[in-house]
């Protein structure tokens, strides 16, 4: 296999758009053509999970490339639920890692606010079992509900814990230009004092409103490139190093521990192996906290910390900027937004942005290896990714 | 007649499957619908829950609680329940309800009930 660089990365602000979802795609193309100085692409992947449902625009990537007039280049569509933008970047890596293309263009892009929070929430509840739960309303936050109550039951683990996940993922997207939420927050705000439950009612009990990812338009992209086409432009070397991927089953009541995420611990493990890396070598990660229990879990699950002590870490502020390991630096799903097909676009862009050191007022001081983790479904498809920056 | 929640018995093996699904996860074997279909126990304890406060849009209800509750015999299964104060462990007793309604179609499924 060839090594993968990252040559050139762009995105768009996570939020409303009032622009259609093919411009969502196109604009952050456009930046990362410039980042990178490259003119031409050899393919563009686009990861999209709802353009067919939500928008009424299939066929996403052809549309793309022509905007972007990149024709005749290949272009593909990439649907795989929430972590469609990490497949996609997958799919990148393999296409220039074989030999294949040179360059390669992965774009993530979704436009879910075109519809009302209902219809939006409903569209992601398509991904559970269509029998075994969707047909009792099922839905991602009372998966994730349910999933929280246990996991603080066993764990010990409390509605402070998870609240200090939000206050610190608003905090840090306070010096995210582009993220959805420019809103500073406080326990007080929203645990302690009287106003508290109105400010922060529950939406899937024990979670409440600011335990929720926000409904997001947005997209993201990266340049994939090999080493001859690196050493043509002048752009830092951060290399895509590890992949792993792992599924679990589609009903989650069928998992042995249903508080266990195996397809994140599994997808975790490759990666690092395949990058050569331990998870105590993390500089900073991206985890994906659609909801604040997840970022707990996550860190534990991909071996930052002991399984039922993420939380502990978290009191200590280790998982802060400037703590042992700094998690979503960008403000995460959590505050950044979650436009579900171009998240894991978006968690790859802050990562090479953090590599580089242009993270300007969030900036992890000397990050040298970073890592992504890319949630679909319910746990049921995952995708994790590590970069690490060279000389 | 009684209904039933149905799962799905391997005619090789004999494990039990809910939901169905195409290969058996015990012994990898399978002709096409190998399987005998088999009533799911109606009495479980419950393993954890939920209360949505934002249901979908088509149920016309403010909230609706939904939990997984493990069965006698260890099967497991998602259901919405109907009880006051849930808590973990307790034991629950399922009905066949109708669960959804969309336009032309009625879904049945397990509703619980405090036993």
């Amino acid at each position: 296999m060839r090594e993968v660089y990252v040559a050139g990365i762009g995105i768009t602000s996570f939020t409303r758009l009032e622009y259609p979802l093919v411009e969502i795609a196109a604009y952050p193309g456009l930046m990362a053509l410039r980042d990178s100085g490259l003119k031409k692409v050899d393919h563009i992947y686009v990861a999209n999970m709802g353009g067919g449902r939500v928008n009424g625009q299939t066929g996403l990537a052809s549309a793309v490339v022509d905007h972007l007039s990149l024709t005749p280049a290949g272009a593909e569509t990439i649907e795989n639920g929430p972590a469609s933008g990490a497949s996609a970047i997958k799919q990148g890596f393999m296409a220039v890692a074989s030999g294949m293309h040179d360059v390669v263009m992965v774009i993530g892009a979704e436009r879910m606010r075109e519809v009302n929070q209902l219809e939006a929430t409903d569209f992601v509840a398509t991904l559970t079992h269509p029998l075994a739960e969707y047909i009792y309303g099922v839905t991602l936050p009372s998966l994730a509900g349910m999933f929280a109550r246990l996991y603080m039951e066993k764990y010990g683990v409390t509605s402070r814990h998870l609240a200090m996940v939000a206050v610190k993922n608003h905090y840090n997207a306070m010096d995210n230009f582009y993220a959805h939420l420019h809103e500073e927050i406080t326990l007080e705000g929203i645990l302690d004092s009287p106003e508290a439950s109105t400010n922060n009612p529950y939406v899937a009990d024990p979670l409440r409103f600011y335990d929720m990812c926000p409904v997001s338009d947005g997209g993201a992209c990266l340049i994939l490139a090999s080493v001859e086409v690196m050493k043509k432009i002048n752009k830092p070397m951060i290399r895509l190093a590890g992949i792993g991927q792992a599924t679990d089953t589609h009903a989650v009541h069928e998992r042995k521990d249903p508080t266990d995420l195996l397809a994140v611990r599994e997808a975790a493990k490759q990666s690092f192996a395949m990058a050569g890396v331990k998870p105590e070598d993390v500089d900073v990660a991206e985890l994906h906290d659609a909801f604040t229990i997840l970022e707990i879990a996550e860190s534990e699950e991909v071996g930052f910390f002991k399984k039922g002590e993420g939380h502990i870490a978290l009191e200590k502020g280790e998982t802060k900027i400037g703590g042992k390991i700094p998690i979503n630096p960008s403000g995460g799903l959590k505050a950044k937004g979650h436009p579900v097909g171009a998240t894991g676009v978006g968690q790859a862009h802050e990562i090479v942005l953090q590599l580089r050191g242009e993270a300007k007022k969030r900036q992890v001081k000397n990050a040298k290896i970073g890592f992504t983790c890319n949630f679909g479904g319910f746990g049921n498809n995952v995708v994790c990714l590590t970069f690490i920056k060279e000389k | 007649m009684e209904l039933n929640i149905y799962a799905y018995k391997c005619k090789r093996c004999g494990q039990i499957h809910y939901p169905y699904k195409t290969i058996c996860k015990k012994c990898g074997e399978n002709d096409h619908n190998e399987f005998d279909i088999v009533p799911l126990p109606k009495k479980g304890k419950l393993l954890t829950y939920t209360t949505l406060y934002n249901p979908p849009s088509d149920y016309e209800v403010p909230t609706l609680s939904l939990g997984i509750v493990e069965l006698e015999g260890g099967h497991r299964i998602t259901g919405q329940l109907n009880i006051k104060n849930p808590k973990i462990g307790m034991n629950v007793e399922g009905k066949i309800e109708v669960v959804r309604k969309e336009a032309y179609n009625k879904h049945l499924g397990m509703v619980f009930y405090q036993a």
